[in-house]
C-alpha cells in the first residue's frame, strides 16, 4: 500500500519553518533612545475615519518637536466595537494603554473606579481648563476626579430634505408635533416616506436619537436625572411609536440598521433623518443632491413640553494610564495639551468636520455650509442635553432597540416598553 | 468506479432530475454570495445601500485602490500567511499525536482524556477575552505573531482532536498489527502507519484550522497592537470606523483577501484529497 | 495488541503538547470563567463573591430563557437539518457525477469568505424594501407571503437559521472524506447482490460513516450552542430579543463590563453543552460501538 505523502510532508515542513521564523520575529523589540519616553496610543481614528489624517499629522508634528525626548506611537485599531472590547479587556487585565480614547458613558466611566487612570483635575484647574467649552469638563468629572479629557463632542439635530418638503408643499419645518404629523401626511400623499427609523444595529441609533429629542422636549435639560419610571419616558415612547405607524417610516425600519436608516435618507426615499456631523462627509460624497437640500433644525415642540432643545454629548475623551514617573506624566500632559491646543483643534475640526470640546476662533475660512448649520443649531439651542445612550450602560442601550421593536410590533404598550428598559437597568 | 448505474427507467430519470435540481439549488445558494460580493465591491456606497442587487452603473475600480492603499493589505497578507500555516501545523501536529494515543493505544482513562479535550468544543471563545489577554501578555507574547499562532493552534485543538480521532479510529487494526510484529515503537507506528493513513482526517481538520486562523478577527485585534503583528482581517476592518462604514471598499478588500484562501484551498485540500482518493481506489 | 503492557511514558509524551495547550487555553480560562461567574465584577473593582446569585438572576430573566431556547433550536436545526443535507450531498458527490470536484469546491467556498460579507448579503436579501426575496415572491404571485423577514418575531429566527443551515460545505467535507475512504469492493459486492443506489447508500454507506455522522452531529450541537456571529451581525438579537442567543447575551454583558453575569452565562453554556453531548454520545455510543465490531 503506497500513499503519496510528499505534498502533506512538504506543507508541514514549510509550516514548521514558518513557526520558527515567527518565533524570532517576536524578539525584535528594539529599544528606543536612552531617555526617550515612548507613549503608545491605540486609536480608532485611523483608516477611513475623517479625523485620521489630521491626527496623524498632529502626532508627527508633536514627535518632531520633542524629538529625542518624547515619542507618541499610533497603534491603529480598526472596528469600533472591537476597539471597545479591547479597551475593556486590557483594563480588566490591569493593563491600561499609555494613551487612549473612549466613548464616555456609564459603562466606560467605570474605568475611573480603580487606580488605573491618570487624574487631570489639578492640571485642568489653570488656564488649560479655561480653553474648554463650558460644562464639558464637568461632564468628564466623577467624584471630583477628571480622569479623562473631554475631546470630541457631537450634536445631533433633526435633518430634513428641503427639496422633498417643497415637493410635498410644506413650507418650513413643523414647529409642533401636531404640525409634524400633518406634514407627514403631506409627505406621504406626495409618495415620500416621512422619517428614517431603525430598531437594529447595536443601539437603534436613529430612533434612539429621536427618542432622546422627544424626551428632552418633554422633560427639560435635567431629564436624564429622572428615573425611567417618570411619565416623561412613557409619553415619549408613545410619540416614537407613532413614527413607526401609518407609513411614517419605511417597511424595513424594524430590524433595520444604520445602513438601512441612512441609506433611505441618502437615496431620497425619506425626508427626515437624524445623525451627527460625521455624516456630513458621507452625504456630500454619496448623495450631493440630498446634501445640497439638507437643513438641520430642532425637534418639533412636544405637547406640554419645551421647544428648541438639541441633543449633544461627549463623543470621545482622551485618557492615559496612571504613572508614578513625573517625567512620564509631564510627557503625557504635554501631549494632551498639544492635542487640545485651540489652533490644533481648529485644524482638526476644519479638516474633519467634527466638533470639539475646545473653543477656537473661526475667521472667514470656508466652513462647510452644512457644518455651519450644525454650529448654528448648537448656538441657537434653548438647551443641550445628552442622549439616552449616554446615560445607561451598553447592555441597556442594546435593550432599547429590543424594547422598541417589541412595542412597534404591537407586542408591548409604551408602559411595557419603559418597564423593559427599567428591568434591564436592574 | 463501480458506483454508476445506467439510468434506464423513467423513475431513474426522475431521480436523476431530482439529484441535479438538488445540486443546482446548493450551487446557486453558495455561488450567489460570492458573485454578489464581487459585484458589490465595484459599486458606490449609495448604490450598495439602496440597490443591493443591481449591476453597478459605473464600475468603481477606485474601491480596489482604496482597499490596497488604506489598509496596507500586502504586509498583512504576509503575516496572515505565516500565522495561518504555522498555527495549522502546530495544531495538527499536537492534535494528531494526542488523537493517536487516545484512539490506538487503549490506556486506562483514554475515554476520559478524550471527553475532557473534546468538551473544549463547547467553550464560547468570545467569553475568554480577559483570560487570553492575561495569558498572552503574561507569556510576553503580546503583539507578536507567535502569540496569535499559539492562540489559534490551541483554540482549534478540541475540534482537531475530535475529527482526527474519528478518522484514526476507523483505520483497520490489521494495518497496524504488521508494524507491531515488525517491532515498531510507538513513535514509529505513529509516523509510519497511522499518520500517513489518517491524512484524510488530518487534511480535513487542517483545512478548518487554516480557515479559522485566516478569518479570525476578535483575537487578532485583542492580542496585537502594532503593524508588525497585524493580520488581514484587521486590514479589512479599516473601512469600518465609529460611525461610517465604507462598505464597498471593504468588500474590495474582502475579495482580495479571499482569493489566496480559495487558491490555498483548491491547491492543498483538493490536490491532497485527489491524491488520496485515487490511492484508496487502488488499495 | 490489547494484552501488551501500557507504554505510559510514550503515551504521556504524545499527550504532552495537547496537554500544555489545553491547560493554558482551556483549563485556566474555564476556571477563571467559573470563578468569576460566582462574583460581581466589572474588571476594575475587586471581585466580590456572590455565590449563585448571578445564576438565580439569569434564570429569572425572560430574555435569558428565550436565548437558551433559541440555542436549542439552533443546535437542533444544525444537527437535524444541516447535517442530513450535508450527508445527502456528500453521498451524491461521492458517486462522482459530472463536475463533482467543481461542486465540492464551490459548496465549501462560503466557509472561506468572512461571515461579515455573507451576513450582509442575506440582510439585503431579506430586506422588506429592496430585498429580492420579496420581489421574487411577488413576481410569482405570492404577494401575501412577503415579510419584513428580519423584523418580524415569527420570521426572524428561521431567517437567520436558514442563512446558516443552507451552507452545508463544512459537514459535507467531513462526511465526503469518510465516504470516499470506503473501499469500492463493498459497493461492488452490494451491487452484485442486486442492491440499487438507494439501498447501497442505506446499507453500505450509512453504517460505514456512522461514526463520522455522530462526530458531525456532535459538532453541530456544539456550534448551535456556541452560535453567536451571524445573529450578532444580522439582528443583534432583535426584534424584541426573539433571535437572541446566549453567546450574544454574554457578549452584551461583557461589553457593559458586567463580567460576573457574562461569565455566569458562559458557565451555563459550557455545562449545558456538556450534558447535551454526553446525552448524544450515550444514545449513539452503543450504536457506534456495535458498528465498530462489524469492521
Amino acid at each position: 500500500m503506497k500513499y503519496p505523502m510528499r505534498t502533506t510532508g512538504r506543507a508541514l515542513c514549510f509550516a514548521a519553518g514558518l513557526v520558527l521564523v515567527s518565533l524570532f520575529s517576536g524578539c525584535d523589540r528594539q529599544d528606543a533612545g536612552e531617555d526617550e519616553i515612548v507613549l503608545k496610543w491605540p486609536t480608532i481614528w485611523v483608516g477611513k475615519d475623517s479625523k485620521a489624517p489630521m491626527v496623524e499629522k498632529l502626532v508627527a508634528e508633536f514627535n518632531e518637536e520633542h524629538a529625542g525626548s518624547i515619542k507618541v506611537e499610533i497603534e491603529p485599531n480598526p472596528d469600533y466595537d472591537g476597539y471597545r472590547n479591547k479597551l475593556n479587556t486590557a483594563i480588566a487585565s490591569g493593563q491600561v494603554p499609555d494613551i487612549f480614547v473612549f466613548n464616555p458613558d456609564p459603562t466606560t466611566f467605570q474605568y475611573y473606579e480603580g487606580d488605573l487612570l491618570m487624574d487631570f483635575s489639578e492640571d485642568l484647574k489653570g488656564s488649560w481648563g479655561d480653553t474648554f467649552v463650558s460644562g464639558t469638563i464637568d461632564a468628564a468629572t466623577k467624584n471630583e476626579m477628571v480622569k479623562s479629557i473631554p475631546y470630541e463632542q457631537a450634536i445631533t439635530p433633526i435633518w430634513y430634505n428641503q427639496a422633498l418638503f417643497d415637493k410635498a408643499g410644506i413650507g418650513s419645518f413643523p414647529k409642533t408635533f401636531d404640525e409634524f404629523w400633518a406634514a407627514c401626511d403631506k409627505l406621504k400623499a406626495a409618495g415620500i416616506v416621512p422619517t428614517s427609523q431603525m430598531t437594529g444595529g447595536t443601539n437603534a441609533w436613529t430612533s434612539m436619537l429621536w427618542y432622546s429629542h422627544i424626551v428632552a422636549g418633554l422633560g427639560g435639560p435635567d431629564v436624564w436625572k429622572k428615573p425611567f419610571s417618570d411619565p416623561v419616558f412613557e409619553k415619549a415612547a408613545a410619540i416614537l411609536l407613532h413614527m413607526y405607524q401609518d407609513g411614517n417610516t419605511t417597511k424595513d425600519a424594524v430590524g433595520g440598521d444604520a445602513a438601512v436608516s441612512g441609506g433611505h435618507y441618502l437615496a431620497g426615499d425619506t425626508a427626515i433623518f437624524i445623525n451627527g456631523p460625521w455624516y456630513i462627509g458621507r452625504v456630500k460624497s454619496d448623495a450631493p443632491e440630498v446634501y445640497a437640500h439638507t437643513k438641520v433644525t430642532a425637534a418639533p415642540q412636544t405637547p406640554g413640553g419645551s421647544s428648541g432643545a438639541q441633543i449633544g454629548f461627549l463623543l470621545s475623551n482622551l485618557a492615559a494610564a496612571k504613572t508614578d514617573d513625573p517625567t512620564r506624566r509631564a510627557a503625557v500632559i504635554s501631549f494632551m495639551k498639544w492635542m487640545t491646543a485651540p489652533e490644533n483643534i481648529k485644524r482638526i475640526s476644519m479638516d474633519s468636520g467634527s466638533l470639539f470640546c475646545v473653543k477656537f476662533q473661526v475667521g472667514d475660512e470656508a466652513v462647510d455650509p452644512l457644518q455651519k448649520q450644525f454650529m448654528e443649531a448648537a448656538a441657537n439651542a434653548t438647551f443641550i442635553t445628552s442622549h439616552f445612550q449616554g446615560n445607561v450602560t451598553t447592555d441597556v442601550a442594546a435593550e432599547f432597540g429590543q424594547a422598541l421593536g417589541k412595542m412597534v410590533l404591537g407586542e408591548a404598550a409604551p408602559k411595557e416598553f419603559v418597564d423593559q428598559i427599567i428591568e434591564a437597568t436592574e | 468506479m463501480g458506483r454508476n448505474r445506467s439510468p434506464s427507467l423513467i423513475a431513474d430519470r426522475a431521480a436523476s432530475l431530482a439529484k441535479w435540481l438538488f445540486l443546482l439549488f446548493f450551487l446557486i445558494i453558495t455561488l450567489f454570495p460570492l458573485i454578489w460580493l464581487v459585484i458589490s465591491s465595484f459599486k458606490t456606497n449609495l448604490e450598495f445601500q439602496t440597490k443591493p442587487f443591481s449591476i453597478p452603473e459605473l464600475w468603481q475600480f477606485a474601491n480596489y485602490i482604496n482597499a490596497v492603499s488604506i489598509s496596507g493589505l500586502h504586509l498583512l497578507f504576509l503575516h496572515t500567511i505565516v500565522v495561518s500555516f504555522a498555527s495549522t501545523a502546530l495544531n495538527i501536529l499536537a492534535a494528531s499525536m494526542a488523537a493517536f494515543v487516545i484512539s490506538r493505544e487503549p490506556f486506562r482513562g483514554h475515554e476520559t482524556v478524550f471527553n475532557i479535550v473534546v468538551a473544549g468544543i463547547l467553550v464560547p471563545v468570545i467569553a475568554l477575552m480577559v483570560p487570553y489577554f492575561r495569558l498572552i501578555s503574561g507569556l510576553g507574547l503580546y503583539d507578536t505573531l507567535f502569540g496569535l499562532i499559539i492562540t489559534y493552534a490551541a483554540v482549534s485543538i478540541p475540534v482537531s482532536v475530535f475529527l482526527i480521532h474519528g478518522f484514526m479510529r476507523s483505520i483497520p487494526r490489521e494495518l497496524e498489527e504488521a508494524a507491531v510484529i515488525d517491532g515498531c515503537s510507538l513513535a514509529q507506528r505513529f509516523t509510519r502507519v497511522i499518520f500517513p493513513l489518517s491524512r484524510l482526517g488530518l487534511v480535513t481538520a487542517g483545512t478548518f484550522v487554516f480557515l479559522f486562523s485566516w478569518n479570525e478577527f476578535i483575537y487578532a485585534l485583542l492580542l496585537t497592537s502594532s503593524v508588525k503583528a497585524r493580520t488581514l482581517q484587521l486590514g479589512i476592518r479599516f473601512f469600518k470606523s465609529q460611525f461610517i462604514t465604507d462598505y464597498t471598499s471593504m468588500y474590495a478588500a474582502i475579495v482580495l483577501s479571499i482569493i489566496p484562501t480559495i487558491f490555498v484551498y483548491i491547491l492543498f485540500h483538493d490536490k491532497i484529497i485527489k491524491g488520496m482518493t485515487s490511492g484508496a481506489v487502488k488499495g | 495488541m490489547s494484552a501488551s503492557r501500557t507504554n505510559w511514558k510514550g503515551i504521556m509524551l504524545f499527550l504532552l503538547p495537547v496537554a500544555l495547550l489545553y491547560c493554558a487555553f482551556f483549563l485556566y480560562p474555564l476556571v477563571f470563567v467559573f470563578v468569576t461567574g460566582c462574583t460581581s465584577w466589572n474588571g476594575i473593582r475587586a471581585m466580590s463573591f456572590t455565590g449563585l446569585s448571578n445564576y438565580i438572576k439569569l434564570f429569572g430573566n425572560g430574555t435569558f430563557r428565550l436565548s437558551l431556547r433559541n440555542n436549542f433550536i439552533w443546535a437542533f436545526a444544525l444537527a437535524f437539518i444541516q447535517v442530513p443535507l450535508a450527508t445527502i450531498t456528500a453521498m451524491v458527490l461521492a458517486r462522482k457525477p459530472r463536475g463533482w470536484r467543481f461542486l465540492r469546491t464551490v459548496y465549501f467556498l462560503p466557509n472561506v469568505i468572512s461571515q461579515v460579507a455573507i451576513a450582509m448579503m442575506w440582510m439585503a436579501l431579506y430586506n422588506a424594501e429592496y430585498g429580492i426575496l420579496n420581489h421574487f415572491l411577488s413576481a410569482i404571485g405570492l404577494e401575501s407571503w412577503t415579510h419584513n423577514w428580519l423584523g418580524e418575531i415569527g420570521t426572524a429566527l428561521p431567517a437567520v437559521i436558514a442563512q446558516q443551515v443552507l451552507y452545508i460545505g463544512y459537514f459535507m467535507i467531513i462526511i465526503l472524506a469518510g465516504i470516499l475512504s470506503i473501499p469500492d469492493s463493498l459497493y461492488e459486492a452490494a451491487e452484485m447482490d442486486g442492491a440499487g443506489v438507494l439501498r447501497q447508500e442505506l446499507y453500505v454507506t450509512l453504517p460505514m460513516i456512522r461514526g463520522l455522522l455522530v462526530t458531525s452531529m456532535t459538532l453541530a450541537v456544539a456550534y448551535g450552542l456556541r452560535h453567536f456571529e451571524a445573529t450578532y451581525l444580522m439582528t443583534n438579537g432583535g426584534p424584541a430579543n426573539s433571535t437572541s442567543v446566549l453567546g450574544l447575551l454574554l457578549y452584551k454583558k461583557m461589553g457593559a463590563l458586567d463580567y460576573g453575569q457574562a461569565n455566569a452565562i458562559g458557565s451555563v453554556l459550557v455545562l449545558t453543552g456538556g450534558l447535551l453531548i454526553i446525552f448524544i454520545r450515550r444514545i449513539f455510543g452503543r450504536v457506534e460501538s456495535a458498528s465498530e465490531t462489524v469492521q
